[in-house]
């Protein structure tokens, strides 16, 4: 009788203990999570989360992300020359003269672009390039010298939108070049091109074996599976109302999933005390004025960010229709006076 | 002494193929220095059926040829540490009457991964290693419980074969 | 098994617990204060405690700068050259892995061993 209470304890004692040290184990084996940062890619700040075993392991592979970030950037540049690459720009300066032969990750960007136009009605055109850059030389003038920040003209402005007619973008997927009909027009990627890249760039992680990975350049968020634990990704919907306490409004929990979010509160300049921002609806030329941000939810990261740009240049009733007539988008959208709308299937996605 | 020297051989080659077995079961926790501890069963029953001696020779014949054959000179370090330590301790406690077979082995076991702590603390002289302590101490108690048992019912009916053959 | 053999276990059962106490506190002494890292274009500029208030002007490139204030355990960007004064809109942050960014001077603050951030990242 003792002999069975003595076993009786003892099995309670290395049952306890053998799960204590499991737990321990689980515990201190889990690779590390890291970070990782750089400025020098689509004009913003690019952050990769992702675990490693160590630090030189998740270096190596972020820097296997860069270089294919910094490949995707010189790419879709519409300011800069590089060397030996014909990128848009190149395309933009060959406008109205020849056709200009370029890598398939330009040509599949363009035919995405088009894609948009048709699907967004017209509200993303990658072919705007004219009306924009006159719309970005006003906002940087307006930036360096506030005082004297001014709209450009509205004839000025008509003028240049003469030059944006998609259809004179002519891709020859055959020989692999492009082609601008219209000497004055030029491509303005902005709107698709960062997030096309953040899921190129996603893509080339899963396919390399990084699989808990959360990819954001400039708020264009893509996650690669959940986190190490299981968990969805969290990520915060940025407050536009800056100077409040809280900083995100809502919370959504992502797994293999892109969000994006085009807002007036980043960039934008301000004349006579009205602020404009970036976006510009083709509608009006003008600076769009619906709402103060909308972010989509979408599997695809550069469908996600014409998506995005297409519903913050719609009014919110025409946005929500849209979004619901699409499978696999989602919405929300944050209005002016604060108040926040979400298309029928967002709920799904929000943290508890 | 021809006799002798088989039984050694045979305990030798067991040991070692027991560190064998165990490098091939990866316990992997990620903490370094758990191991079940199948050859210190070897050493157990050479301890009891035998003697202090013949226990201490083969501990160190085991360690220095695994030493050379899976490992490398830094494991090999850790492993006498270990060895050593355990093996002094079982000694003591199986003098001291105190303890079962079992008892001893859970002291064997523990002392076992305290004695691998110390040299790797003083060859990385890094004391951040003790913060591995608790883990160890547990797993030397879990393993060296089970390697006890085993151990147990090996002296019992090894030691009346030992003595039937008069080996020793 | 003796009754002494259970004694002794469970002697070693609660050294180990006590350590394992003694080791998580070790741990908590041991961990860094929050501290703002400050990068220019990657290369770090310096590291500043959250603990201490102070006022640093990070000087960049070009004449460019941003005055970064620490006050009261959180990290924050009062003024800077470049036009977008985005970084100066962002709110004070204090928690880890947050930044706050000025492209135009390629100026990255970020906090380590601060609070745990309550998400992985956020779209704007």
């Amino acid at each position: 009788m003792k002999k069975k209470y003595q076993a009786l304890i003892l099995g309670i004692v290395v049952i306890i203990f053998a799960g204590i040290l499991l737990w321990h184990g689980k515990n201190t084996t889990k690779t590390e999570r890291f970070e990782a940062q750089f400025t020098d890619v689509f004009d913003t700040v690019t952050n990769i989360i992702g675990y490693g075993e160590s630090q030189e392991t998740f270096t190596r592979q972020v820097s296997e992300l860069k270089e294919q970030f910094d490949y995707y950037n010189q790419l879709y540049d519409i300011y800069n020359d590089y060397d030996g690459v014909n990128n848009i720009k190149t395309i933009n300066d060959n406008a109205g003269k020849e056709p200009v032969k370029v890598a398939p990750e330009i040509i599949d960007l363009l035919k995405l672009g088009k894609e948009a136009y048709v699907e967004t009605n017209g509200q993303v055109n990658i072919a705007y390039g004219s009306v924009l850059s006159l719309w970005h030389d006003y906002r940087e003038a307006g930036l360096n010298s506030p005082t004297k920040a001014e709209l450009p003209p509205m004839e000025e402005i008509e003028a240049k939108a003469a030059h944006t007619d998609i259809n004179q973008l002519i891709i020859d997927e055959e020989a692999s070049t492009v082609y601008l009909a219209d000497a004055e027009m030029s491509l303005d990627v902005g709107s698709i091109g960062k997030g096309y890249a953040v899921q190129k760039v996603a893509d080339y992680a899963k396919a390399h074996n990084m699989n808990h990975l959360l990819i954001s350049a400039g708020g264009n968020v893509c996650v690669v599976g959940a986190k190490e634990d299981g968990e969805g990704w969290s990520v915060g919907v940025q407050n536009p109302d800056l100077s409040s306490d809280k900083e995100y409004v809502q919370k959504v929990k992502l797994q293999d999933m892109s969000i994006v979010t085009s807002g007036n509160y980043q960039r934008y300049y301000e004349v006579a005390g009205k602020r404009y921002c970036h976006i510009i609806d083709p509608d009006t030329m003008m600076p769009a004025e619906h709402m103060a941000s909308v972010s989509v939810i979408m599997k695809d990261s550069g469908k996600a960010d014409a998506m995005s740009t297409a519903l913050f240049n719609m009014d919110y009733e025409e946005g929500k229709a849209l979004v619901e007539s699409m499978d696999g988008v989602e919405a929300m959208w944050i209005l002016e006076d604060g108040s926040i709308q979400y298309s029928s299937g967002f709920s799904k996605y929000l943290e508890k | 002494m021809a006799k002798k020297t088989a039984y050694m051989g045979m305990l030798v080659a067991l040991a070692f193929i027991f560190s064998y077995i165990e490098s091939l079961i990866p316990i992997n926790v990620g903490i370094p220095g758990i191991k079940i501890g199948l050859a210190n069963m070897v050493t157990i029953v050479t301890l009891y059926t035998i003697g202090v001696v013949p226990a201490v020779v083969l501990s160190l014949v085991r360690i220095v040829l695994t030493g050379f054959t899976f490992g490398n000179l830094a494991m090999m370090m850790y492993s006498l540490g270990g060895g050593m330590l355990s093996l002094l301790v079982m000694v003591i406690a199986r003098k001291t009457k105190l303890f079962s077979i079992t008892g001893v082995s859970v002291l064997g076991a523990v002392f076992h991964n305290i004695g691998q702590i110390i040299v790797a603390a003083i060859v990385v002289e890094n004391s951040s290693l003790f913060y591995y302590l608790p883990v160890l101490l547990v797993s030397g108690v879990v393993f060296g419980v089970v390697i006890g048992m085993v151990g147990a019912v090996l002296v019992k009916r090894l030691s009346g074969f030992i003595q039937k053959q008069d080996i020793f | 098994m003796k009754k002494n053999d259970v004694i002794m276990i469970g002697i070693i059962v609660v050294i180990a617990l006590v350590a394992l106490c003694l080791v998580n506190l070790y741990g908590k002494w041991n961990t860094k204060d929050a501290q703002a890292v400050v990068t220019i274009d990657g290369t770090e500029y310096g590291r500043y405690p959250l603990s201490e208030d102070r006022t640093v002007k990070i000087e960049s490139e070009n004449n460019g700068y941003n005055l970064l204030i620490i006050e009261k355990g959180d990290a924050r960007i009062e003024e800077a050259s470049c036009p977008d004064k985005i970084c100066v809109r962002h709110k004070p942050i204090d928690k880890t892995g947050e930044t706050l960014v000025c492209l135009p001077n390629k100026v990255v603050v970020e906090i380590e061993n601060g609070e745990e951030a309550d998400v992985d990242a956020s779209t704007n």
